[in-house]
């Protein structure tokens, strides 16, 4: 049971109308104590005549303020701590440098309504200082679905708030500092909190995320930044591979984590692998059922090899993956798969003693054959010399 | 120019068609064999690579290549037989079979070539090399049929063989082709080609003079009559009756094995569903 059905429609009148009345007092107050008044002038007029940020920052720091577009409102309060410690103001960008067409109070009305198509209007404005990064987000997965018209996919400043966007590069190396690193996943988690969920548990994530470990992958060192390409594609899958290898054979990373970077090479060696290499060079755009990385380790939610649940060191583990392309494999089939070994007396002895037969028995057998051929050689040379006739 | 054709050298038969047809069978399938087999073997080399593409990719390459085992597998069934033949209905002597004396005539041949023997030794209808080339490639065909066998079923292989010997078997059937095309083109170049272009196997005769200088003891046993004759046609024609019915099942069973071999399990499923992430945009709610 509802409120409302206790209160006899009646007695609702007089409550709108002190809300009313409040409402209009309120409004009334505000536009009293407007910033043309409350402002010194020096405030207001930089060289070219525009304001500046603390002119802008007198209303703008007010808590609670909103802009009311179409049915939905946009909180335009700007904390002045962290715009004053964003890259952009400490940089000595002013508020009307971006919003160009604000220059004075009231504001020019705002003719989109909604809040979404509101940040839409001011794309095209991060590409008047930062164009590298703009053209490259043009050729995104993300600008694809905008233009598409999906509205919900991300532009600069849903990923960059550009009040409170901290730096970053470092300012020498320009490269990205390890601290901003650690927040990556949260920025993708905004809109892909799913994979975010999923990631943030898998051993790449949880090291970043419980022990800010940075040598693990981040969203952007698979994806790329700016320029973020379809993950779902034939091309991005064929090229997986070298995508792991990037890191699995860095021996500067994963030595001290004890882990092999052979995995490229084992892989290729492997039928799989050998296949994926070969075909991938020649149709990189062509789906092949032969499995990448992530087929078997798994794309977000990669375990550690020897987690006792998922980890594919184990082979009720492992024969789950061999399924997916060979239904019909039984309980022996995983092993077929080397998982990554160099045979050894101790990994795959029979592989290491067929191998080692062979690179005994083929310089043997052929050593034979050409001692012979050889002696066979001189004595024809002999013969001839001599004028003897070879038997 | 009439004592020129007067003195036309003997010719004596050293391989009938059926034995050059099965040579070709098998020159043809174990050059594919061996060409679309070493690219998969060294995948990472260049020249692998360059040749997977004019081929039109790895996937064909595959084709290509138990297309041709097919075919060495028919010429194998093919030759045991007419091997069956060979022996059951025309009696032939198992020329082929090494013996000890074959060891006393490798090594006296050895030393001959370096100076320590006074003869070369004296050979019949095939000589140590000949035989040595046979087995091996007996032993080559056996090893590459066992481990191709793995490769090509490991699902059924793994059913009744710990899952290693599918890698095992890979090692082995690569190995085996290093070694098997080297022989070739050190021993079976050096053999028949570069020593003498011998031209038996594709004209099927030799001359007297080369019989002299290669199988001396087959030149004297045809030459003193102790040569192996056809059967007559009526034990000829008993022979047949009896082999002929033992060839159909013998023949009929090794379709079947060849059949087996390419058919005997969907190793694969061909094409497979990509893994997907069930929702790629789901926004975080706002935090109370």
């Amino acid at each position: 049971m509802s409120l409302r059905n206790n209160i006899p429609s009646n007695r609702l009148i007089p409550i709108f109308s002190v809300i009313l009345g409040l409402g209009i007092l309120a409004y009334a107050l505000a536009s009293f104590v407007t910033p043309a008044q409350a402002a010194p002038a020096i405030l207001r007029q930089q060289e070219d005549g525009k304001p500046g940020n603390d002119f802008c920052l007198a209303c703008h720091q007010e808590e609670g303020l909103d802009k009311t577009l179409g049915k939905e409102s946009l909180p335009v309060t700007i904390n002045p701590t962290q715009f004053k410690n964003s890259v952009h103001a400490s940089e000595g960008l002013r508020c009307v440098d971006c919003h160009t067409d604000i220059s004075d109070y009231p504001h020019p009305d705002v003719k989109v309504k909604n809040v979404r198509d509101f940040t839409l209007t001011f794309t095209e404005t991060c590409k008047e200082c930062h164009e590298e990064q703009y053209l490259k987000a043009h050729d995104s997965v993300h600008q694809k679905a905008l233009d598409e018209g999906n509205k919900d996919a991300a532009v600069c400043m849903d990923c960059h708030n550009p009040h409170t966007q901290t730096r970053l590069t470092g300012q020498t190396s320009g490269e990205l500092t390890p601290s901003a690193r650690l927040h990556i996943p949260e920025t993708c988690a905004q809109c892909h909190s799913v994979i975010y969920n999923s990631y943030k548990d898998s051993v790449h994530g949880n090291a970043l995320t419980e022990e800010g470990n940075s040598d693990v992958p981040t969203c952007i060192d698979c994806h790329g930044v700016h320029n973020i390409q379809n993950p779902t594609t034939v091309t991005f899958r064929n090229s997986t591979p070298y995508l792991c290898a990037k890191c699995h054979t860095d021996s500067s990373i994963m030595d001290k984590y004890g882990i092999s970077t052979n995995v490229l090479d084992s892989y290729v060696a492997d039928f799989h692998g050998t296949t994926v290499k070969l075909f991938e060079e020649q149709f990189p755009d062509q789906p092949t059922n032969k499995p990448v990385c992530t087929d078997c380790h798994g794309v977000h939610n990669i375990s550690k090899v020897d987690n006792p649940d998922t980890g594919i060191a184990l082979r009720e583990n492992l024969l789950v993956k061999c399924q997916r392309c060979h239904p019909d494999a039984t309980a022996n089939f995983p092993d077929a798969w080397m998982s990554h070994y160099t045979p050894s007396p101790q990994n795959f002895p029979i592989v290491y003693a067929v191998n080692l037969f062979y690179k005994f028995f083929i310089p043997a057998v052929l050593g034979g054959m050409i001692f012979y051929v050889l002696t066979d050689i001189y004595r024809r040379i002999i013969n001839r010399i001599k004028g003897v006739k070879h038997s | 120019m009439s004592k020129q054709i007067a003195e036309k050298p003997i010719l004596y038969e050293r391989f009938p068609i059926w034995r050059r047809i099965e040579h070709i069978i098998m020159v043809l399938s174990f050059s594919t064999l061996g060409l679309t087999g070493l690219p998969q073997k060294f995948p990472t080399s260049d020249l692998a690579v360059t040749f997977v593409q004019s081929l039109g990719g790895i996937e064909n390459l595959r084709a290509i290549h138990h297309t041709a085992a097919i075919i060495m597998m028919f010429g194998t069934a093919y030759h045991l037989i007419y091997m069956g033949y060979s022996v059951i209905v025309l009696r032939d002597k198992m020329s082929m079979l090494p013996t000890l004396q074959d060891a006393r005539d490798g090594l006296q041949a050895l030393l001959y070539n370096v100076g320590f023997a006074k003869e070369y030794p004296k050979m019949g209808r095939y000589t140590f090399e000949e035989k040595m080339e046979y087995w091996a490639f007996v032993w080559g065909a056996a090893v590459m049929g066992a481990t191709g066998f793995m490769m090509w079923n490991p699902i059924t292989a793994t059913r009744f063989l710990p899952g290693e010997f599918v890698p095992a078997a890979k090692a082995a059937h690569g190995g085996e082709a290093v070694l098997a095309v080297l022989a070739i083109i050190i021993w079976h170049m050096y053999g028949v080609h570069i020593k003498r272009f011998n031209k038996a196997m594709f004209t099927g005769m030799q001359t007297e003079e080369e019989m002299r200088h290669e199988h001396p003891l087959e030149l004297d046993e045809i030459r003193s009559g102790k040569v192996h004759h056809r059967p007559d046609p009526k034990t000829l024609r008993k022979r047949q009756m009896i082999y002929f019915p033992i060839a159909a099942v013998l023949t009929i069973a090794m379709l079947g094995g060849i059949y087996g071999f390419i058919n005997t399990e969907e190793t694969s499923l061909t094409t497979i569903e990509p893994l997907t992430e069930s929702q790629i945009f789901v926004p975080q709610t706002p935090q109370p």
